[in-house]
């Protein structure tokens, strides 16, 4: 079985500033990402990873080369479409969790399937299922300010998860989270792996990079290493 | 639609989540439309029973009086006044009277001595005075076309002299006119645009004819109503249509012209407490401008993750001038009740007539929102142009 691709970025440069100022974030980057695979983006600071994390979710666009998601080219979109399209097949999960404070869990959640159409009773429990799927149904009325940061990221996941994206994108999801948070929100990272999902983790931790199934490595804004892990059946 | 019920359903969580902060800005915007509304109200308050009297009595009556510039006395107008008065196609009812002079009236013999210096005036009157005047009688009838052709001496009386006279309402009695016996028929109610009708005795035409006048009488006065507005127009038509080229004088006069000028409000008073009350708002709409700002910035994050999930730039600075304008229409409401408020207080404390033109807490409302949406545009802008990769601080 072939999975399709749900993130392709071909020959993808993203520069900063302009002439003899012109800093490569990224250089001539190409990346298949199937649909079902779960990769992590590795390397150091300043290696081109945060660059690349906006282009995979569509927060930016690239100088050259051509992005398509889901088989749409979202470089020809303008800033409307695109939003579109993130808001359709991409959930992020970001580091410092960006709930927003004065909304409880479940409203942080719902906050994700707004203006789509949905009856507010119907986004309801569409948030309040997402919460049960990251055990956190106990604790839907609960403010962010009342959570634990592992509570935190995980109604993060659960908004992400709400809008079924195709794309699980993960901006160093355990960075601000203790061992033992961490484990479990790896643990939850694992389990959403479905052949319909590709999930994607930047990070610069070892350890979460080798939860992945498949490893790509960066440094001065080029990939010089894409692992993939012996499938193991 | 269910967008728009989103996005009100976000902004006002947005604004209840800072429960103080969405107080004060109301602040502003709602003491500058309470300030306008209770200046417009309060100043039109303190004339409110003149502005009602001049409904009640409506503006269209016209006197119409006989002038005399060269000394003649006691000057009449053409015996067909009334006639002539209703060819002009804006009158409406006409009625003329001759006022009499030199008549001693009595209510019985024996009083006088006592009424005698007390001058009361008697008034031949034609059918039509009590419709044309729009005043109803306290009791029992009004001159009528039998007392003209059979020149019955009956009499109507004002309430002042009824009263004066202690007479009870349907009681038979007579009064004296130079000694001459009237029987009493009807009482006039108060008569707001002529008082001195308030203590007049009323009789016919021909009953005055026979009794006081020796030569044929002539009307000095005839009252007009006319058609609502047309008053100017129909005073300097009059004239005309009355006079005929012949040379009796005439004299026009619109009854409530003067009442309507007292009951006029302080113009420039309201225009100083509404410039006032209208700087208050638009300080108001500054300090929304202002806080709304420094929310964005605030709320960068918010809307950088708004963003992400897939909000539109659209929708994010629809969202801002939403809470901005539910921020005015707030303040706006609670400004009309405030001023509405302080109207009542003051005319309970000052005892006037509560007046507040209808159109005033709407035009409130809809300035107090005005203003809050041009106080939304520059935070909307700005919160729709932020870019979520600026406010995420990525990895």
């Amino acid at each position: 079985m072939s999975a399709e691709a749900v993130m392709e970025l071909a020959n993808v440069s993203r520069t900063y500033g302009q002439g003899e100022a012109t800093v490569f974030a990224l250089r001539n980057v190409s990346l298949r990402v199937l649909s079902g695979e779960f990769v992590s983006i590795v390397g150091p600071s300043g290696s081109g990873k945060s660059t690349m994390l906006g282009l995979l979710g569509c927060l930016d666009v690239p100088t050259s080369g051509t992005i398509t998601v889901c088989g749409k080219e979202i470089t020809a979109l303008g800033d409307a479409d695109r939003t579109a399209v993130r808001g359709r097949t991409i959930g992020f999960v970001f580091q410092q969790f960006h709930l927003i404070p004065h909304l409880d869990a479940a409203g942080n959640v719902e906050t994700a399937l707004l203006y789509r159409g949905f009856k507010p009773a119907e986004r309801r429990d569409r948030a309040l299922a997402a919460l049960q799927q990251v055990g956190l149904l106990p604790r839907a009325d609960h403010r962010p300010v009342q959570l634990s940061g592992g509570e935190q990221q995980r109604v993060a996941l659960a908004r992400a998860l709400v809008t079924e994206p195709r794309i699980l994108l993960g901006d160093e999801p355990t960075g601000a989270l203790d061992t033992k948070n961490a484990a479990m929100v790896m643990e939850l990272f694992a389990n959403l792996r479905s052949p319909e999902r590709a999930v994607i983790l930047v990070t610069h931790d070892p350890g979460v990079a080798a939860a992945a199934d498949r490893k790509i490595s960066m440094l001065d804004g080029e990939i010089v290493a894409d692992e993939r892990k012996a499938v193991v059946l | 639609m269910s967008t728009f019920v989103d996005l009100l359903r976000v902004s006002l969580g947005g604004l209840l989540a800072r429960k103080v902060r969405t107080v004060l800005l109301l602040l502003g915007p709602m003491i500058g439309v309470a300030a306008i509304i209770a200046a417009v109200g309060l100043t039109d308050s303190a004339k409110g029973d003149l502005k009602r009297k001049v409904t009640e009595l409506g503006t269209n009556l016209v006197l119409v009086s006989a002038q005399s510039s060269v000394g003649r006395q006691n000057p009449t107008l053409p015996k067909d006044a009334a006639d002539r008065a209703s060819k002009v196609i804006t009158v409406e009812k006409v009625a003329a009277i001759a006022q009499l002079a030199n008549i001693v009236v009595t209510p019985y013999e024996r009083a006088k001595s006592q009424f005698e210096t007390v001058p009361i005036p008697v008034v031949a009157v034609d059918d039509q005075l009590p419709n044309v005047l729009e005043v109803p009688l306290v009791s029992g009838r009004w001159i009528n076309a039998f007392d003209e052709s059979a020149t019955t001496r009956a009499a109507v009386i004002g309430i002042g002299l009824a009263r004066e006279f202690n007479y009870l309402p349907g009681e038979m009695r007579t009064i004296e006119l130079n000694g001459i016996r009237y029987g009493v028929v009807g009482i006039l109610d108060k008569v707001e645009l002529e008082p001195a009708f308030d203590n007049a005795v009323f009789i016919a035409f021909r009953a005055a004819e026979q009794d006081f006048v020796d030569n044929d009488i002539q009307p000095n006065k005839v009252y007009i109503r006319c058609k609502n507005g047309t008053e100017t127009e129909t005073a300097i038509a009059l004239k005309t249509a009355i006079n005929l080229g012949g040379p009796q004088e005439v004299q026009t006069e619109i009854k409530a012209a003067a009442l309507e000028l007292a009951a006029q409000s302080d113009r420039q008073l309201q225009l100083i407490v509404v410039s006032m009350g209208l700087l208050a708002v638009i300080v108001g709409g500054l300090g929304i401008a202002n806080v709304m700002s420094i929310s964005v910035i605030q709320r960068s994050a918010e809307i950088g993750i708004r963003r992400a999930l897939g909000h539109s730039r659209a929708i994010i600075g629809a969202q801002f001038m939403l809470e901005s304008l539910v921020v005015g229409f707030l303040g706006g409401v609670m400004g009309v009740l405030l001023g509405i408020g302080a109207i009542f207080t003051g005319v309970k404390i000052s005892g006037w007539v509560f007046v507040l033109a209808s159109w005033l807490p709407p035009a409130g409302i809809v300035l107090a929102m005005l203003i809050s949406v041009l106080a939304g545009v520059y935070p909307s802008t700005r919160a729709a142009r932020l870019e979520p990769l600026e406010t995420l601080r990525l990895g």
